[in-house]
């Protein structure tokens, strides 16, 4: 995808840019080829766009039993290494043992669920790409990002939808 | 009635941004002034290093004073952002919109703030790493066993787990910020939004973030002050404190006091930066009726904790609690407490009328708030001023002017946190707030509209 | 099963494509409230076999006499599990009602039929009151400071005026929120026949007018309000002088709130199983994913604080290291109920923390019902082994602040399982034969749905619209 060329087209209502998106579907391009850019969240579908899959769920279990090792080695292994019994308790008390490893537990399962949801956003992005600063202003975004040949004819379809503005750029490079 | 559901992406990101970009003519000096009071307090903090612990109240047997419960304070003020912004979240009220952020800013800064009570309390902050599992050259590991050492874990992860909860929502936010900054505070900006688009995928894992994170952070929150309520009733040796209602009640007066936090943030919201159309008395009234249920089950938990405490018929229980309500300064202070953290505000937000105020609940949440930091008062120093049966000498506690310079020091600090937060990111969530903008309806049932949401 | 694989969209409040109309929604559920089935009778005769057992077990029972305590132990653990599900069912029709939640419709006439158990409760009470001892030994009790300061029979006197407070709460709850689906009866019912007559009774001059609704709405919230205020003054006085003062060193001020949270998550997973019977056995499809995630959901959260609040009691206990407290863990987790104790954790805390983490089974109807299921027996365990154990200790008086013995494990008799038996039984009778008046979906509160929830298209989307009422 190095030398992929890029194009965004603006609309300013959700009919219009649901329309363009069919348009280019038509055109024959893959869903890994055209993307919708919002400034907001929007109902599900309202673009007639696919539902994104995601697999975040995976990630706060796995953050929850390296915290939970953690937490376990941690306690486990203090009190081995420097047995000194205090207040009655025994070597390995489970009670307060429990305490650390459920403070290792969650943090493993939020450090690990925040570093999902940038993964899976597919984040860090070093290029803005087809992207426009309008997009936060309420303007919705139709992008499309191919092959060299293929642009011309992403580019015509989109013209056809009448959007606000059309800008054409290079997927690896900021587009303003 | 919601006057911001009419308004547009462009209007919002300029009334929300205005005091990022731009600067407030208020701001400088409100930040001045707590920064000065904030660096006489730090003044007071080096005299404190440089002196020893004498030049505090704290004395035999009384070793907790202001600093504990300043400390017990400010993390109870620091479950009002993740009470506020998880619960609501969870059961989608729509309210939350305007005041997630808000509140977990709170959070933050009143997490940072309780720990520097530590710093302050301990004879030598240069060497809190020891409650670290850290052995290099010592040969000595921390004892878990004890619950000082289960303070820092659970603060620590909370404050990790928030810190983070904050980022992840503001990223929308930060790529907003981005496309209308210039110069240098772009490069900042685009660098901290991740190079975030808004493509459905990324929004779907904001919402389904929002959601997750809410979860996985509010047993933490639970397990916060159940531990800090464990520093004190765990033990055995101080009269009214081993008791097992300590960790319930110390959460329910933590939500107590943190949502009335929120509340006095949201006043504070309108006044300062005249938000008025996104934080409406409706937010105020909503925020209002929950400060009646969570105050009343706080006084529930509070009676049961009194009653039990008589219930013992143990004559050192009952000569503290007398000594807790009819002796000279606690009776008064006790009296105090009772009226400002329940009887004056719940019955005041009984009445429609104060609950859309900001300034009647402006009032009333700071009179909750004086009256939970005298409730954190009162559970320790009492306690700690009975002479116990082998005790050989005991005194009364009376706070120095360092630790009351240094305790309105933290107040200081948390304001201009806020302050420095509201002025580098959108205190008010523009994505949420636009949302919450499409996500309006209204159903006409015969002559009226009734408002309405759309559920996806 | 072929729910799992139902895939029908969270959201839209189980609808029924028909129900568009309130003359559909009434045709449709007067028509299946008259409805009669043929396995009723005979399950209704099942039932009374079990009622018939129960009271044999309470007359062999009595036959024993009161002065031993030790033999009540399972009867007030049966009592405590009904004030724990039955009584507290109500709740998912109350709470929801005040915030205002319309997924809660299908759900609140179920749940508030549940409030006719209490009389069970009430009268597995009444032999309580004599099993109870009184104050004049130097029993420790909630209400007085020095033995002798109150009257003698006075946790005897407000458990006894709680109860009957929260049963005629639930009754009054109830009617009230029938009286609109009585007029419609009433109107529906043939002049002169019996049915006529008995819902011109039960409907009073109910008409509709406007002044009709807006008192309706009033009286459900202040009524639902008592009701739940009751409710916990219910849980915490037999929680403390029917239970802990029995247990000379049991100072434990969080158990009051501990049983009435027990309460809360039972009421729950009673509801949850109360849906289950009705969507797969009386035709009620509409009672669907909505109201099992909901409630799924919140019977997780208290799973965890069921959790919580027992960590906050144990941890306290097990640091503190005092031997009379010491003795109370003998006495409930260590010693004598161990297994008890085991399951009891595992079944209400441990099964649902690794069942209810799963998306799948969550948004499943099964998944939450089975998970019910084993929360309901894991609270029936807890109070077997609370209540029993309490009612073995010998010595209750207040002058020693411990067990002098911890008693061995008490099991039950023939007299006891019938008990229990019966307990369990009744409440299932009554709440059948209710059903035979009540209709048991609210048909008012569907009528009202359908002002102020609408599905529409949203540019590509269909969405749901709902109204949120003042």
């Amino acid at each position: 995808m190095i030398s992929s060329r890029s194009v965004i087209a603006l609309f300013k209502d959700v009919d219009s840019a649901a329309d363009a998106l069919d348009a280019v579907r038509a055109g024959g391009f893959e869903s890994d080829e055209y993307e919708i850019l919002t400034g907001t969240p929007y109902p599900e579908g309202a673009f007639g766009e696919d539902e994104p899959k995601h697999g975040l769920y995976r990630y706060p279990l796995v953050g929850a039993a390296c915290g939970f090792i953690m937490g376990l080695i941690i306690t486990a292994g203090t009190q081995l290494a420097y047995p000194l019994v205090t207040g009655g308790k025994p070597i390995l008390s489970v009670p307060p043992m429990s305490v650390i490893m459920y403070e290792g537990t969650m943090l493993g399962s939020i450090i690990f669920t925040v570093i999902g949801v940038i993964i899976e956003s597919r984040l860090p992005r070093v290029f803005m790409g087809a992207y426009d600063t309008r997009v936060t202003e309420g303007y919705i975004g139709i992008t499309v990002t191919t092959s060299e040949e293929k642009i011309s004819k992403a580019e015509e379809i989109l013209k056809k939808t009448k959007p606000e503005d059309l800008k054409r750029g290079w997927e690896q490079k900021d587009f303003d | 009635m919601q006057e911001y559901s009419y308004a547009s992406d462009k209007e919002i990101n300029k009334s929300l941004l205005k005091d990022v970009l731009g600067m407030p003519k208020w701001w400088l000096a409100a930040f001045g002034s707590l920064l000065l009071v904030w660096l006489t307090g730090m003044g007071a903090y080096g005299w404190e290093l440089n002196q020893g612990m004498g030049v505090t109240g704290v004395n035999r047997p009384v070793y907790w004073g202001f600093y504990i419960t300043n400390f017990v304070f400010w993390i109870g003020i620091s479950h009002a952002g993740i009470m506020v912004s998880a619960i609501l979240r969870l059961t989608q009220a729509e309210w939350r919109r305007p005041v997630t952020r808000a509140a977990e800013v709170l959070t933050l800064f009143s997490l940072i703030a309780a720990l520097t009570n530590i710093a302050f309390h301990v004879g030598r902050p240069w060497r809190l790493y020891w409650i670290g599992p850290y052995d290099f050259s010592r040969g000595i590991w921390p004892n878990i066993r004890s619950p000082f050492v289960w303070d820092p874990s659970a603060v620590g992860t909370y404050l990790i787990g928030s810190t983070l909860f904050v980022f992840i929502a503001l990223i929308p936010d930060l790529a907003a910020a981005r496309d209308r900054a210039t110069g240098f505070p772009r490069k900042i900006y685009a660098v901290l939004s991740l190079g975030f688009r808004g493509t459905p995928r990324q929004w779907k894992l904001q919402a389904v973030a929002g959601i997750l994170l809410s979860a996985l952070v509010l047993p933490v929150f639970v397990s916060v002050h159940s531990i800090v309520s464990w520093d004190f009733a765990v033990s055995i040796g101080v009269e009214g404190w081993h008791s097992t209602i300590f960790a319930p009640y110390f959460i329910i007066g933590a939500i107590h006091s943190g949502v009335s936090a929120v509340a006095m943030l949201m006043a504070l919201m309108v006044w300062l930066w005249k938000w008025d159309k996104y934080i409406t008395p409706d937010h105020f009234d909503s925020i209002g009726r929950l400060l009646i249920i969570v105050a009343t089950t706080w006084f529930f938990f509070f009676a049961l904790e009194w009653i039990f405490a008589l219930y013992t018929m143990e004559s050192a229980e009952i000569a503290l609690r007398e000594w807790q309500i009819f002796k000279n300064p606690m009776g008064p202070l006790f009296l105090v407490f009772m009226i400002t953290s329940y009887f004056i505000p719940v019955p005041a937000w009984l009445f429609k009328k104060v609950r859309r105020s900001p300034m009647g609940m402006f009032i009333t949440t700071i009179l909750v708030n004086v009256g939970m930091w005298l409730e954190r008062f009162l559970i320790i120093v009492p306690s700690l001023q009975r002479r116990s049966p082998l005790e050989f000498d005991w005194g009364s506690y009376a706070p120095s002017i360092v630790e009351i310079l240094l305790v309105t020091s933290t107040f200081a600090f948390v304001g201009m946190g806020v302050l420095l937060f509201a002025k580098v990111f959108p205190l008010v969530p523009i994505f949420d707030m636009k949302e919450g903008v499409r996500l309006r309806d209204e159903i006409q049932v015969g002559r009226r509209s009734v408002p309405a949401t759309i559920r996806e | 099963m072929s729910d799992h694989h139902n895939n029908q969209p969270l959201g839209f409040y189980a609808d029924n494509p028909e129900w568009t109309t309130p003359e559909s929604i009434n045709e449709e559920l007067v028509a299946r409230h008259e409805a009669k089935s043929k396995y009723f009778k005979p399950i209704l005769l099942a039932l009374g076999v079990g009622v018939i057992l129960g009271v044999i077990g309470l007359i062999l029972r009595l036959v024993d006499g009161v002065s031993d305590t030790s033999k009540w132990g399972y009867t007030a653990a049966v009592l405590a599990f009904l004030l724990t599900t039955a009584s507290a069912a109500p709740m998912v029709a109350i709470a929801p009602r005040i915030a205002k939640g319309h997924w809660r419709r299908i759900i609140s006439r179920p749940a508030e039929m549940w409030s006719a158990a209490g009389l069970i409760s009430l009268l597995l009470f009444i032999p309580m009151l004599w099993v109870l001892p009184s104050l004049e030994d130097g029993r420790r009790s909630l209400w007085f400071y020095h033995p002798g300061e109150v009257f003698a029979y006075s946790p005897h006197l407000w458990m006894t005026l709680s109860l009957v407070g929260l049963v005629i709460l639930g009754f009054a709850l109830l009617w009230i929120s029938a009286l609109p689906d009585f007029a419609l009866l009433r109107d529906r019912a043939e002049a002169g026949s019996k049915e006529r007559k008995r819902y011109t009774w039960l409907a009073r001059n109910w008409t509709g007018a406007t002044g009709d609704w807006i008192w309706q709405k009033h009286r459900l919230g202040i009524v639902g309000a008592l009701y739940f205020l009751m409710l916990i003054t219910v849980h915490f006085l037999f929680s403390v002088d029917f239970l802990m003062t029995l247990v000379p060193a049991w100072i434990d001020a969080l158990y009051p709130a501990t049983h009435a949270v027990h309460a809360l998550q039972a009421g729950a997973a009673t509801m949850i199983i109360t849906m289950f019977i009705l969507r797969r056995f009386c035709g009620y499809k509409e009672i669907g994913h909505d109201q099992f995630w909901g409630l799924g959901k919140l019977m997780f959260a208290l799973s965890l604080m069921w959790f919580w609040f027992w960590m906050s009691s144990f941890m306290v206990y097990w640091y503190g290291k005092r031997p009379n407290e010491q003795q109370v863990l003998e006495l409930f987790v260590k010693g004598p109920y161990l297994p008890l104790f085991y399951a009891n954790f595992i079944l209400v805390f441990v099964v649902p923390l690794f069942t209810m983490i799963w998306n799948f089974l969550r948004r499943s109807i099964w998944g939450p019902t089975l998970i019910s299921v084993s929360v309901l027996i894991g609270i029936f365990f807890d109070r077997i082994r609370v209540y029993v154990a309490a009612y073995s200790v010998s010595d209750q008086s207040a002058e020693f602040h411990g067990i002098k013995t911890i008693p061995p494990t008490v099991y039950p008799d023939v007299a006891d399982v019938f008990i229990v038996i019966g307990a369990i039984t009744a409440p299932i009778l009554v709440y059948m034969l209710i059903s035979r008046v009540v209709p048991i979906i609210n048909i008012w509160e569907q009528k009202e749905l359908l002002l102020y929830k609408l599905h529409k298209k949203y540019h590509r989307a269909t969405v749901m619209v709902l109204g949120k009422p003042e």
